[in-house]
């Protein structure tokens, strides 16, 4: 499940993961708590620009955007004056700070779902078969089973979780 | 009785191992030359082992015992997806190559779930044309139990791996090694490598256990012999593309070239004065269309085992 998360680098995006597995009956119920995607792309909605006497660093909100915000800042000043400084922090020399935060950290919106989706599929039992997906803001639960999804499998995924 | 062994050693002076070994009656399975290192994997009668070990000293090379070459593994998973491939099956299988075996990785159709579970004929024939298989099962004790009829009707030795270490054995499987399940990535840990060692180990000690079966009932020709004399009188076998182009099995070869083209001359190769066909099985595989050979125990012989001195005139 970790490596999962760590493969699809959601893991900053997932608040909370439960599992319920009962092998006797055959069920798998996975409840999956995510942050939406803000559907912001440009560096300055993204990240916070400050001024430093070398250059400028930029701390991004999201562990989630280093990656497309290296990619765009690296294609815009070069690789010799893009540094990344930490987990959420990119230092760069030598840029203006009103130009800097127009960037365009990525074309389309991240598909949020869909990779939350994919998380399921991949830690799923394969083969269970048949199942039964409810989606509602930032929460995703699956239920998978060998047989037809019983009612009471319904209730036990609405209440897990539950107590937190 | 045959001793395998690997020598991991240098380039250099190796010709004595090769003039040894043609003196003693041994034979080169399989070498392998990488820049100025050599691994040579051989096959040398017991008794002769000692000298052998003298000469490797010489040579400061390694020698060690390798009752896996010779063999044909099949490391079977559930399914070809993520979820079963590639982490444990391709490590497990490199680990057994470097013990000395051939490995084929396979994926079912339906090797998944309860209920779902089963192997077609197609399967079960393709698993047995191993000489072992090891199936990578998942994390569950309890799906486990439901997993036998994959293996149950196989008639080769058969491995399960899966996740709890608390069950010691699985119906229908010769053994069984825990802690390794459905596991995501790379076995990097000391304690990962350790059950990859006790699957080559356990393999091992079957693959001894079915070579001294064998010898109870000794097949017409040793397959070594055949593998030499196949690649020695069909030299295009040596020309295939496929790694190991002639493969050695326990109970005889595969050979990689396509079986319409070419199963006449494999079966018309003379063999201690006997054309191979008469002396063993030559069937299409049904891996690509290859060359199966299974050479028959001498009790299944037609008109009866004949020593070779016997019949040169």
């Amino acid at each position: 499940m970790q490596k999962a998360v760590e493969d699809l680098g959601i893991g900053g995006s997932v608040d909370s993961i439960h599992l319920l597995i009962r092998t006797g009956e055959p069920v798998f119920i996975i409840k999956i708590r995510y942050k939406e995607a803000t559907g912001k792309s440009i560096l300055g909605e993204l990240a916070r620009v400050e001024e430093r006497q070398k250059g400028l660093r930029i701390s991004l909100e999201n562990e989630f955007d280093l990656a497309d915000a290296l990619r765009a800042l690296w294609t815009a000043y070069g690789r010799s004056k893009v540094e990344q400084a930490g987990r959420t922090e990119i230092f760069v020399t030598g840029a203006d700070p009103a130009e800097i935060k127009r960037v365009r950290v990525r074309d389309k919106e991240i598909d949020m779902a869909g990779k939350i989706n994919e998380l399921a599929m991949r830690v799923i039992p394969e083969g269970f078969r048949v199942r039964s997906v409810r989606r509602s803001q930032g929460e995703t639960t699956f239920i998978a089973a060998e047989d037809p999804i019983r009612e009471e499998w319904r209730e036990m995924a609405a209440k897990l979780g539950a107590g937190e | 009785m045959l001793k395998y062994v690997i020598f991991e050693g240098g380039l250099y002076r190796h010709e004595r191992l090769l003039e040894f070994l043609e003196d003693v009656g041994g034979f080169v399975v399989q070498k392998t030359v990488a820049g100025l290192d050599l691994i040579l994997n051989m096959a040398v009668p017991e008794e002769e082992l000692p000298r052998l070990t003298a000469i490797s000293g010489e040579l400061k090379g390694k020698l060690r015992e390798a009752p896996l070459i010779g063999t044909e593994i099949g490391i079977v998973a559930p399914t070809l997806s993520r979820h079963h491939l590639p982490h444990p099956a391709c490590d497990i299988a490199e680990h057994l190559r470097r013990h000395g075996a051939k490995t084929n990785i396979m994926g079912l159709a339906r090797g998944v779930g309860q209920k779902l579970v089963h192997t077609s004929a197609g399967e079960r024939e393709l698993i047995e044309e191993h000489d072992l298989a090891v199936f990578t099962l998942g994390n569950f004790e309890h799906c486990l139990s439901f997993k036998s009829p994959l293996f149950r009707e196989l008639s080769i030795p058969v491995i399960v791996t899966g996740g709890p270490t608390s069950i010691g054995s699985i119906r229908g499987a010769q053994g069984y090694v825990g802690g390794i399940g459905r596991y995501p990535e790379r076995f990097r840990t000391g304690e990962m490598i350790e059950r990859l060692r006790e699957i080559s180990d356990l393999a091992g000690r079957l693959i001894e256990e079915r070579r001294r079966e064998i010898d109870q009932d000794p097949l017409a020709v040793d397959p070594v012999v055949v593998k030499e004399e196949v690649e020695r009188q069909v030299p295009d076998a040596l020309e295939a593309l496929s790694p190991n182009p002639v493969t050695l099995k326990i109970d005889g070869i595969r050979v990689k070239l396509p079986f319409g083209q070419y199963s006449e001359k494999v079966a018309n190769a003379v063999i201690n004065g006997r054309r191979l066909g008469e002396v063993a099985v030559i069937k299409r595989s049904l891996m690509r269309d290859y060359i199966l050979i299974r050479v028959l125990p001498r009790s299944k012989l037609p008109g009866g085992f004949v020593a070779a001195e016997s019949r040169i005139p």
